[in-house]
């Protein structure tokens, strides 16, 4: 180590860090869409949703059916991801998770009946598309701005995650379907002696979760490849968001996101200039996701009330 | 391929993993821990006794080393992971499997990375053909299972066992009567952990070879499928759930194969698999068999004399 050393500050001195902190907001913009409808289904359903995964699977999926395969071109890929993971997560949460609740499933079944949906999402995907990974056939322009290299399907993913960044935080404060998300997140009794139909503000929150997963799903398919383990592949950097940010909390959520792209993509350089292999990127997610529930499981959402 | 070592094979794959499904059994079953990070301790097992046996120690010390080493990283586990909520205990556990897999397909140093590690048969003498291989490790196998369940059948009938259960049920009642929860629940994680590494050594064991991508998360779901199928706390609902899946599994391959059914059998049998799980955990969640009854001496006593009343 002792040789390494003065290589190891060569190299840090030649990072470009306008570049990593560019790619680590993108990383953690898919991260953010994507654990934004885990958090709050988590919140309110009070289990993790292992099938989360494939609601962002199938996001991209449909996107490229309508825009490769039909050939509706690429901003036709966003409605089809939304439309078809939302009806998705609905569905799931109606047909399985709701009557699994009602009648009285322990949180291991619960946990246990989302893998199994996983499993059967998964392999229809696998099975309709093929296993072998699939890409979108649009090609990215890339170009500089300063020192920094960006592509137009980033700046797009950056936009994405700041508009529904806003349009959550409005969502969420000022309708009423918001403020009862929020309510029965905090205590359902409560929420229920307050008139809030509680079964319609769950499956609105399945529903517009499992949509923007679809949203991350996409981005990340149209950003590297398409294929059936493409929402497991982030699921658990997705799970570290998630914890990090505390589970339920919005606001954390988004604190979160970004300090695990950091994580990851400074990670990555340190990785890099030792010579560890770079396969390690996702352990670092993993550790912090493990180092959190030790230590603090309530995440950071004490800090954003 | 020869019918008959085909049979063999499935005999041998089914031992393995009921062997798992008895460790998932004792952990979920009795003790009610989540654990979703169960191919962490197959892959240590595996990984073990791969190393070991390479160095040429005889195969029933890799196998005990195996299972000793699964044990000890259980144990270690456990210490920090057991005070967690069921939900942390899962992603906890599940994470530390995706951690240990990027380990050994990382360090091409420890057991050749992504290409894997092939090792020295066990079991072989001169003229052995491949049918007698198969027999000689069916044998094996099914020592093993048996002492296995033996194990775990003594445990979960004993006082131990009785306590365990009542953790399960409610831990603060449990912890009233002055039963130390985590003491309990850490031992059955390392006996758990202990009998899922001695399966993973029989698996490495019996294919000689092992990569990382034989130890996918599918793995651990695999098994919780044969045990809430077979029926959790049972132990002979979890041999029957072992069974089940893996003949299951083998019938989809011979579906695609002789009936020329156009959906690929990996892809069919893991919608089954998904569907038939959502479907158990809605309608019969106790499982096809029922928990077994704990036998004591004094329960004999009181039911005869029920009886007479």
């Amino acid at each position: 180590m002792g040789e390494r050393l003065p290589l190891v500050i060569y190299f840090l001195s030649m990072v470009n860090w306008a570049q990593v902190l560019f790619n680590s907001s993108v990383t953690g913009c898919i991260y953010l869409i994507s654990a934004v409808g885990l958090t709050l289904t988590y919140g309110l359903s009070k289990f993790p949703n292992f099938a989360h995964a494939e609601f962002m699977t199938l996001g991209a999926y449909a996107g490229y059916f309508l825009a490769d395969q039909l050939g509706l071109g690429f901003p036709s890929a966003f409605v089809a991801a939304f439309i078809a993971s939302g009806i998705l997560g609905a569905l799931s949460y109606r047909g399985i998770f709701q009557p699994l609740a009602k009648r009285g499933a322990s949180l291991i079944h619960l946990m246990v009946a989302a893998i199994g949906l996983g499993f059967v999402i998964r392999h229809f995907v696998g099975e309709l598309w093929g296993w072998s990974p699939r890409s979108f056939k649009v090609t990215w322009s890339a170009f500089d701005i300063g020192i920094v290299r960006v592509s137009d399907l980033w700046l797009w993913l950056i936009f994405a995650a700041l508009a529904m960044a806003g349009l959550m935080h409005l969502l969420l404060t000022k309708t009423k379907i918001g403020k009862a998300i929020r309510g029965t997140s905090s205590n359902p009794e409560l929420a229920l002696a307050s008139g809030v139909n509680i079964n319609r503000v769950t499956l609105v929150t399945w529903l517009v979760g499992a949509a923007l997963a679809g949203i991350a799903g996409l981005f990340r398919g149209a950003g590297t490849r398409l294929s059936p383990m493409l929402g497991w592949d982030i699921l658990l950097p997705t799970f570290a968001v998630t914890i990090l940010g505390g589970i339920g909390s919005f606001y954390g959520a988004i604190a979160a996101a970004f300090i695990i792209g950091l994580a990851e993509n400074i990670g990555v350089v340190f990785l890099t200039s030792f010579g560890i292999s770079t396969e390690y990127r996702m352990a670092i997610a993993f550790l912090i996701l493990i180092i959190t529930l030790i230590l603090r499981p309530g995440g950071l959402a004490r800090m954003f009330r | 391929m020869d019918p008959l070592i085909y049979i063999l094979d499935i005999i041998v794959f089914v031992g393995i993993f009921a062997i798992v499904a008895l460790s998932l059994n004792l952990e979920y079953g009795f003790a009610g821990l989540g654990n979703f990070g169960k191919v962490a301790f197959f892959l240590t097992g595996a990984y073990t006794y791969a190393l070991l046996s390479q160095i040429g120690l005889p195969f029933f010390l890799c196998l005990i080393i195996a299972a000793l080493i699964s044990a000890s990283i259980g144990f270690l586990i456990s210490l920090s992971a057991l005070r967690l909520r069921e939900d942390y205990l899962a992603i906890v556990t599940l994470t530390f499997g995706e951690i240990l897999r990027l380990v050994v397909k990382a360090e091409h140093w420890i057991a050749g990375g992504v290409w894997g590690i092939t090792m020295p048969s066990a079991i072989s003498w001169a003229g052995a053909s491949p049918r007698m291989m198969a027999a000689a490790n069916i044998g094996l196998v099914y020592f093993c299972l048996i002492l296995g369940f033996i194990l775990v059948q003594l445990v979960s009938n004993s006082p131990y066992g009785r306590v365990l259960r009542a953790i399960r049920e409610d831990e603060t009642a449990a912890e009233a009567l002055g039963k130390d929860r985590f003491k309990y629940k850490a031992q059955a994680f390392m006996l758990g952990s202990g009998l899922a590494g001695l399966g993973g050594g029989l698996f490495a064991q019996y294919l000689r070879f092992i990569d990382p991508y034989m130890f996918l998360p599918t793995v651990t779901f695999s098994v919780w499928i044969m045990v809430i199928i077979g029926g959790p706390a049972n132990n002979w609902g979890a041999l029957l759930g072992a069974t089940l899946v893996e003949l299951f599994s083998r019938g989809t391959r011979i579906l695609k194969d002789y009936l020329l059914v156009p959906i690929d059998p990996n892809n069919l049998q893991y919608i089954l698999f998904g569907l038939l799980i959502v479907f158990i955990l809605l309608y019969r969640p106790q499982g096809l068999l029922k928990e077994s009854q704990v036998k004591t001496k004094a329960l004999e006593v009181i039911s005869r004399w029920k009886k007479h009343s």
